[in-house]
């Protein structure tokens, strides 16, 4: 009862109805290809999006994240074409790779103190360009046969490869949240970055490590994206930015930082994936979806406002009756 | 009384520091791409950089105003394809030419107070809001254009993007106007002090009696109106309407802001700083595309520009910030005696 009355909770109950909607308007909806199909195609938004989790909940954003998954796509598909495939070593330099693009992302952010935004849209320009101009708009289609055939690697159930990695991020991130000096940091940046300065937290530090762990994850989503449509497109992700940030806001997190947990952010990728994948199936043409989901957005944000503001004033009558 | 007048003239004209500085830097900039650039001074490239600079520099106002409240609108350069889409709509179903403008203005307002509304209303940080209200516009556009464009316009609506008084050509009149406008309504007017107060302190505005939701509600409304003026221009000089029609214009509007000199978390900001920094955006991507530079690598710059002017304006304010510290030390310091 406690889950259910918890913001997760409400997110919870809108997803499992439009989970049970969606099953009996469709009945192709149900089937076991259908559901794998729609979480493999929303494990890279998931994976960007447990990472943006971070990142707003210290009240940042990062708009460069597209431009860096795509970067990272590209990177690995040259070393791949000309070096051959060895899953350790392009892991290990797509990881490096991401993770290099984010903190520089957070060298800025937390040395020059402006404005993730503008810092991001300066990289996201520079990011993006870089890729568009090193591959020209041009696919990469011929990469290693071993490299597409860890791709289509299934766990027994017929799960894809790609599914476990976004579970050990999600994992990992929520201990990482819960558990760890540098997760509980990360709230108490949020929740008031001088009170977290003076309890001896190193905000530059606490930035730097979370803009870079996005980078790291853009790195890994681009390995699983990658794995996923065997090709490299530089533009794959022009945009992508938005359904991330979307997701975690849908999720529950609070756009001005300070809450915000993995659970609702899946829930939030969960929601969009929904959406976009009933849309589908019931032939809804594609123009649509931007107006529905852009709507979903806007109603989700005034509505947790307005929730957030009934629970302040309980808050202050609290206070006057006290005293 | 005639000096008075004059002097009033010579206020709105003086620059301060920083803008010197970014004048000195456009100058800089123009003399060297004159000199290096083949054919920079030639009638038809000074041509086109006065007809494509007003399309940018009118969305970078309307972000200019938003950016003093400390808010930003993502949705603007689609609020402003929605518009101009409306428009050649109306215009390829035969409407006459001033009714199809108002159908765009109309679009633009609706679009404007819908993101004002509830910004306004219910204190939506701006950011998600019109980032909602961004793809919700964008998925609108789709949705009457089908992701292809509309054309047909009567002749003589090219006139606005392609028309000239003089040597001057009509988009830069409209946006030397709706930059005259701005200063107008930022410095003279009640609403343009209340815009920075709320950018300075949105709670010691509304205890000092300044209709805070009012005064926002009419800022995203005044940017919704550049956004239809960029609006009207790009579809008379493109001849038709598309979803993308300045989409790039976000970012570097947003860096021509910031570039000239408008504080990122709100405040302060100036037109004058504004349009000296769209010009230096302008002269740069011009000159780039004269030395046939990749599109891709200006974006890098574009970027890297950005990015540059934050550090300098960092710099300068680590600089002033330490010489503050300095002189506190001195006068509460005792002097040490030897």
């Amino acid at each position: 009862m406690r889950f259910l009355k918890s913001k997760e909770g409400g997110i919870f109950l809108i997803v499992l109805l439009l989970f049970i909607v969606l099953s009996f308007l469709n009945p192709v909806f149900l089937t076991f290809d259908n559901l794998i199909d729609v979480v493999q195609t929303n494990v890279v938004l998931g994976i960007l999006a447990i990472g943006m989790t971070l990142v707003i909940i210290i009240g940042g954003i990062d708009v460069s994240v597209g431009a860096m998954t795509a970067a990272v796509t590209v990177l690995i598909g040259k070393f791949m074409v000309g070096f051959g495939y060895s899953l350790p070593v392009v892991l290990l330099l797509a990881a490096a790779g991401g993770t290099l693009l984010g903190a520089i992302n957070g060298f800025l952010v937390s040395r020059i103190k402006v404005q993730a935004i503008v810092v991001t849209l300066g990289t996201l320009s520079i990011y993006s360009g870089l890729t568009m101009y090193v591959t020209g708009g041009v696919w990469i289609n011929n990469l290693p046969q071993s490299f597409i055939d860890f791709g289509r690697i299934r766990l027994p159930g017929g799960i894809p490869i790609q599914i476990v990695f976004l579970v050990l991020i999600a994992l990992f991130t929520a201990y990482l949240l819960k558990y760890l000096r540098i997760g509980r940091s990360v709230y108490a940046l949020g929740g008031n970055m001088r009170s977290a300065e003076r309890a001896g937290i190193s905000v530059a530090r606490v930035q730097m490590f979370v803009y870079s762990y996005m980078g790291f994850l853009a790195g890994i989503a681009a390995f699983v994206h990658t794995s996923i449509y065997r090709q490299v497109d530089p533009n794959a992700f022009n945009g992508f930015e938005l359904q991330v940030i979307a997701a975690v806001v849908l999720g529950g997190a609070n756009i001005l930082g300070g809450s915000g947990r993995v659970s609702g952010t899946l829930l939030g990728v969960a929601l969009l994936a929904l959406i976009g994948n009933g849309l589908t199936l019931a032939h809804v043409p594609s123009f649509w979806h931007k107006v529905i989901i852009g709507s979903f957005i806007a109603a989700a944000v005034v509505f947790d406002v307005l929730q957030r503001r009934r629970i302040e004033k309980q808050l202050v009558k609290i206070d006057v009756l006290q005293s | 009384m005639k000096r008075t007048a004059l002097n009033l003239k010579w206020n709105a004209l003086k620059l301060s520091g920083y803008e010197t500085i970014l004048l000195g830097v456009f100058v800089i900039l123009f003399v060297l791409f004159s000199l290096t650039a083949p054919n920079f001074l030639s009638p038809v490239n000074l041509q086109s950089m006065m007809v494509q600079m007003p399309e940018m520099g009118l969305i970078a106002l309307g972000l200019m105003v938003v950016v003093i409240t400390a808010g930003i609108d993502l949705s603007i350069t689609y609020l402003a394809a929605l518009s101009g889409i409306a428009i050649a709509w109306a215009l390829s179903h035969g409407w006459p030419i001033p009714l199809a403008l108002a159908a765009g203005a109309v679009t633009a307002m609706l679009c404007g107070a819908f993101n004002a509304l509830l910004i306004a209303g219910t204190g939506v940080p701006p950011i998600v809001l019109t980032l909602g209200s961004m793809i919700l516009f964008e998925g609108i556009a789709l949705r009457v254009t089908r992701g292809g464009s509309i054309s047909g316009f009567p002749e003589s609506y090219y006139l606005i993007g392609g028309g000239e008084l003089g040597p001057i050509p009509v988009p830069m009149l409209i946006f030397a106007a709706a930059a005259v406008l701005t200063a107008v309504m930022l410095n003279r007017t009640a609403w343009g002090r209340s815009v920075f107060m709320i950018g300075n302190n949105p709670t010691a505005s509304r205890f000092s009696g300044i209709p805070v939701k009012s005064v926002l509600i009419r800022v995203y409304l005044f940017s919704a109106l550049m956004a239809f003026l960029a609006a009207v221009i790009m579809t008379s000089r493109y001849n038709s309407a598309k979803v993308d029609y300045g989409s790039s214009y976000l970012m570097q509007g947003l860096a021509a802001v910031v570039l000239g000199g408008t504080s990122i978390s709100g405040g302060s900001g100036t037109v004058k700083g504004t349009v000296i920094g769209v010009a230096i955006f302008q002269i740069l991507s011009s000159a780039l595309n004269l030395y046939s530079i990749s599109p891709h690598i200006v974006d890098v710059l574009m970027g890297a520009i950005l990015i540059f002017v934050l550090l300098v304006d960092y710099v300068i304010k680590l600089r002033k910030r330490m010489v503050r510290v300095k002189a506190t030390d001195a006068a509460v310091k005792p002097p040490v005696s030897a």
